[in-house]
């Protein structure tokens, strides 16, 4: 690589005069993530809601365990020079051994918790032999390993099979608080910080490390067994991932195998950002864990400022190349490398002029600017009162430091709604339709989400507005065992919740806005399908992802009603993974493999363009494509024919009708026992016991799309 | 004729695994579900593939000079949304791709600025740019479609055949062209001496800090023209498009054959690796194996891969494949 090695750490740029203690504590600079971390609490504490409270201080460290646990375990990797991209599919593979052990066979709990950590532990054990004993990159193995182990966890569970209903007992231990504020789990992270810390700083073995990550080759020529020190450090890396499994299980309450997904590169950027050299021989647990909350803490600070969670991405990306950069200036305008085992930096340290450190600060100088212009961006639509929405009127902040409604004194009360993924279409749509509501009913709209689909991230969300203070929720629920217990939370604190689109636990939530139950969409399914294909034939599914967990109930559902029809046959279910390419080549496979289907069902909004377009290029007239899709998504080939019909509600009614739910709650039109909810220009819905009723799925076709527009 | 053959296949010998892999996999398509070859199934695989092949190639450059460029999927999905949009305000349908490209190049610049010129590691900064440029555009997009092209978007506006015989002839230009410069050209031979040895690379007269910056801008244009390739097939473009495809090219140049830590590999890898792990999937669906274990299978193959070069190696130095332990530490 360009930068081949680094020489050994070296005092930060500006502490000529510090003593040697500022030295011995911040031996790579992690000084620089301290005023990261205290301008975000200065900006954030000013701008964000509640920001700068106890709780909310304890709320972000719960929310930072798992990655936490991951990170801490990858800096010693990191310190030998190798790498562990692993961690999150062990996390998946790690929680449903531990769901299965328990549930399945039925093992009492702290016993499955050991074995589950034993799994982990051979999990690391396999990396450690395929690195150590055959001297893989470590990149690779990993690689290879990462798609490994999530892909056992799907293949054993199908992608459906999930476990939930743990005993109070464990879930205390991701949920529960000691003296009513400390997160549980906290204190298994600090635990584990510290014994990390002592392990690599104060013993020989940890020191060994870093003369591993300087040069291997000179560690053995020193007497240090490298392999079988490098092969530890990829066991522990194991455990530690099956422990955060273990807490992450606590934490939502039900074992997937999506389980930490892309958890692994949030660590590495934990790890990075604390000051480690990606080439290995530097690094810090102190670096770690103060990366690890300068990202966290920008995110929960986003999400209480209202800000779109797509900055903390471009602002991550910004904060890692520019840490990276301040290192590497203050490296080489401070003391020259004296001994490098490789001539190279030494040479090219030794050439830097005047004008490249002018161009490096330059560059400095700009992404702050931007990380300050967008913070100062961020102040000011924050005082203006932004929620989101584009379409928001400028007004006032309510006063939300207490929850309870406020509408009786003129504030605007606050919805908040979130959908189980921002960028899906349908949720756009969705939101469309909430935005001219929050508009009309004087209500200001919070929204925010999962980028992709993520309970983990659904309740981090939630907790941020229970921080924040806000009148009312409203949630799609993407995982109901995972996200009830926060909820719950939620209405203790007096915030009215509402759940759209797919429910949580009955008992979590006020109300739920049921635009159709899975059985209405699968049997409306079923019966299109039938009525195209004369109730004879063969038809095959594309589906979201095989874990997915509407899909999956809906084609329970399907199946059930093929009962009815009896000449029809199911001959394949394929996974499109949200991807409409994906299901375009799915598709043509499908029509290959199984000639003699004449429908087929996509049912995730982006799969059903990609398989018409493959019915398509086909030329095969005699294949439908039906679904469940969005208008617009479909309108060219619902005309052109190749797409018969898809099912579908009015999503932006549906988006409408969360808030008008939700700001009936608040302003009290809307309690328990009610028969009818007026919802102004979209007419009166039926309430059924708590449920809010949108009405039958619809069937767009030729002769109505033109009247739909979303 | 036999010692030509012999040198051909010395020269070629870090491809045989995954080569005599891909034709294991193949025979036993061949006997489980000889359909797998018809004209149309071999003509939907290769245009599937056409696009991850050009950027696995932008890949194996990068990875020959001994970096990493995991950017790749989220400049994939900002160079298929700049094409639509760029076709949709009316730009006509030829300059696209050219543009595109440079767009492609300007992002790949940015990652070869702050890893050749400025000497910062290629598997942080492309990290950081992989989560970047990706909510970037979720932002600017808020995941919406480029939805309502003009007609002649779809192929180019030519006949589907047209398109087709044309995406996949420029995958293959791409894949001859860069193998021939790789071989034959002197700025393709600093490649491999950058990725061997950086510093006699640079001792011998080649600025290596210039290598890789062009690296990594060659790979973003690169990663432009499979976008446009990819997004022509259609008539909207999603806002997602890439998500997970920095994995595969990797995998697929591993697999392929060439060193992750720089200095050896071929094209000829890179394309057998991408014919094995493009036609797997496919092929797991002809034979009838639950789609639930695609992604075990994938990373199984990648595993037998390495252990394969492994043996390789092993074979080559001790003239038995169980010779004794290696000496060096890495």
């Amino acid at each position: 690589m360009a930068v081949s090695s680094v020489a050994a750490p070296s005092p930060p740029a500006d502490a000529a005069a510090n003593a040697p203690l500022a030295e011995r504590l911040f031996p790579n600079n992690e000084w620089v993530l301290l005023v990261v971390i205290a301008v975000e609490c200065l900006v954030f504490g000013m701008a964000g809601h509640n920001f700068a409270t106890s709780g909310n201080a304890f709320e972000i460290t719960r929310l930072g365990v798992e990655i936490g646990l991951l990170a801490l375990a990858l800096t010693p990797i990191i310190v030998t020079g190798g790498i562990d991209l692993s961690v999150g599919s062990m996390m998946g593979l790690a929680a449903i051994v531990l769901g299965w052990l328990w549930r399945d066979v039925g093992l009492p709990m702290p016993i499955a918790v050991a074995l589950t950590l034993l799994l982990g532990v051979a999990g690391g054990a396999l990396n450690a032999v395929l690195i150590t004993r055959l001297k893989f990159p470590p990149l690779i193995v990993t690689l290879g390993t990462l798609s490994l182990f999530r892909g056992i966890a799907e293949g054993v569970t199908g992608g459906i099979q999930h476990y939930s209903g743990f005993p109070a007992s464990f879930l205390h231990l991701g949920q529960g608080y000691v003296g009513g504020i400390v997160p549980t789990q906290l204190f298994i992270f600090v635990a584990a910080a510290i014994a990390a810390a002592w392990w690599l700083h104060r013993t020989s073995f940890g020191r060994a490390l870093y003369a591993i990550g300087h040069s291997a080759e000179g560690a053995r020529y020193a007497g240090i067994p490298v392999s079988r020190r490098v092969g530890v450090v990829y066991v522990l890396s194991g455990l530690a991932a099956s422990l955060a499994a273990v807490i992450y299980v606590a934490h939502l309450g039900q074992a997937k195998s999506d389980a930490g997904t892309g958890y692994e590169l949030m660590a590495i950027t934990a790890v990075v950002l604390g000051g480690a050299s990606i080439f290995g021989g530097r690094g810090t647990v102190l670096g770690t864990v103060l990366g690890l909350f300068s990202i966290v803490l920008l995110q929960n600070g986003l999400r209480l400022t209202g800000q779109p969670a797509e900055l903390s991405g471009i602002l991550t990306g910004v904060l890692l190349v520019a840490t990276i950069m301040v290192d590497l200036l203050s490296r080489q305008t401070k003391a020259r490398p004296t001994t490098t085992t490789h001539s190279t930096i030494a040479t090219e340290q030794d050439e830097v002029r005047n004008s490249q450190v002018a161009v490096l600060s330059a560059v400095i100088l700009a992404g702050s600017l931007i990380v300050a212009a967008s913070n100062w961006a961020l102040v000011k639509s924050i005082r203006q009162g932004a929620g989101g929405g584009a379409s928001q009127v400028s007004g006032t902040l309510p006063d939300s430091a207490g929850s309870t409604a406020q509408t009786a004194n003129g504030a605007k009360p606050v919805v908040a709604l979130m959908p189980k993924a921002k960028g899906d279409p349908y949720f756009i749509s969705a939101r469309k339709g909430a935005d001219s509501a929050a508009n009309a009913l004087h209500v200001e709209l919070l929204w925010d989400g999962p980028t992709d689909l993520d309970p983990a991230k659904q309740n981090e969300v939630v907790e941020a507005w229970i921080t924040r203070g806000v009148n009312a929720i409203a949630v799609s629920v993407e995982n109901k065992e995972a996200i009830s217990t926060v909820l719950r939370k939620a209405r203790q604190r007096g915030i009215k919740v509402v759940t759209w689109d797919a429910d949580a636990e009955k008992d979590a939530r006020d109300f739920f806005v049921n635009q159709a139950t899975p059985q209405g969409i699968g049997y409306t399914l079923t019966d299109e399908a039938a009525r195209i294909m004369g109730g004879q034939g063969e038809f095959a599914i594309i589906t979201a992802s095989l874990s997915a967990a509407n899909q999956n109930e809906w084609i329970k559902y399907i199946r059930e009603r093929l009962k009815k029809y009896p000449g029809m046959t199911l001959v394949a279910i394929q996974p499109s993974e949200g991807d409409r390419d994906r299901a375009f080549a799915e598709t043509q496979t499908v029509l290959k493999v199984h000639p003699k289907v004449k429908v087929v069902m996509a049912i995730a909004a982006p799969a059903v363009p990609g398989a018409a377009e493959a019915v398509k290029q086909s030329g095969r007239t005699d294949v439908k494509v039906t679904g469940l899709s969005l208008p617009n998504m479909c309108r060219p080939y619902i005309k052109s024919g190749v797409i018969e019909s898809i099912v579908l509600w009015n999503t932006m009614d549906l988006g409408a009708l969360a808030v008008r739910t939700a700001q009936a709650l608040t302003t009290g039109e809307l309690k328990a026992g009610a028969t009818k909810l007026d919802a102004g220009k979209m007419g009166t819905f039926e309430v059924v016991g708590d449920e809010v009723r949108l009405g039958a799925p619809f069937v767009f076709n030729k002769s109505n799309i033109d009247n739909f527009n979303f | 004729m036999n010692r030509a053959l012999a040198a051909t296949l010395g020269r070629h010998k870090r491809e045989l695994p995954p080569a005599a892999a891909l034709v294991a996999v193949l025979l036993a398509v061949l006997m489980a579900a000889p359909s797998f070859f018809g004209a149309s199934n071999l003509r939907d695989l290769a245009l599937n593939n056409a696009s991850v092949l050009i950027v696995a190639l932008g890949m194996t450059l990068v990875i020959l000079v001994g970096e990493i460029d995991i950017s790749v999927g989220s400049q994939f999905a900002v160079c298929s949304v700049v094409a639509g949009l760029l076709s949709k305000a009316g730009m006509p349908i030829a300059l696209v791709p050219v543009v595109v490209l440079l767009v492609g190049a300007a992002m790949g610049a940015v990652n070869g600025f702050l890893v050749g010129l400025l000497g910062l590691p290629s598997i942080i900064v492309t990290l950081a740019m992989l989560v970047a440029w990706r909510d970037a555009l979720r932002w600017a997009t808020e995941g919406a479609w480029v939805q309502d092209l003009p007609d002649d978007f779809q192929w180019f506006g030519l006949a589907p055949a047209a398109a087709q015989t044309l995406i996949v002839v420029a995958a293959i230009v791409v894949l001859v062209l860069g193998g021939w410069a790789l071989r034959n050209l002197q700025v393709g031979r600093s490649l491999y001496a950058v990725g061997s040895d950086e510093e006699a690379a640079r001792l011998a007269g080649i600025e290596p800090r210039r290598v890789v910056f062009g690296v990594f801008t060659v790979t973003g244009a690169l990663v432009g023209l499979a976008a446009v390739l990819n997004a022509v097939r259609f008539n909207a473009v999603p806002s997602n498009a890439g998500l997970g495809l920095e994995l595969t090219a990797v995998a697929a140049v591993v697999v392929g054959g060439t060193a992750i830590t720089g200095g050896r590999g071929t094209v000829l890898g890179t394309l057998i690796g991408v014919l094995l792990l493009g036609t797997i999937g496919t092929a797991m669906t002809y034979v009838g194996i639950s789609p639930f274990w695609a992604k075990a299978i994938q990373g199984l193959i990648i595993l037998a891969a390495l252990v394969a070069d492994a043996a390789l190696a092993r074979f080559e130095r001790h003239g038995s494949v169980l010779g004794r332990r290696a000496v060096a530490a890495r």
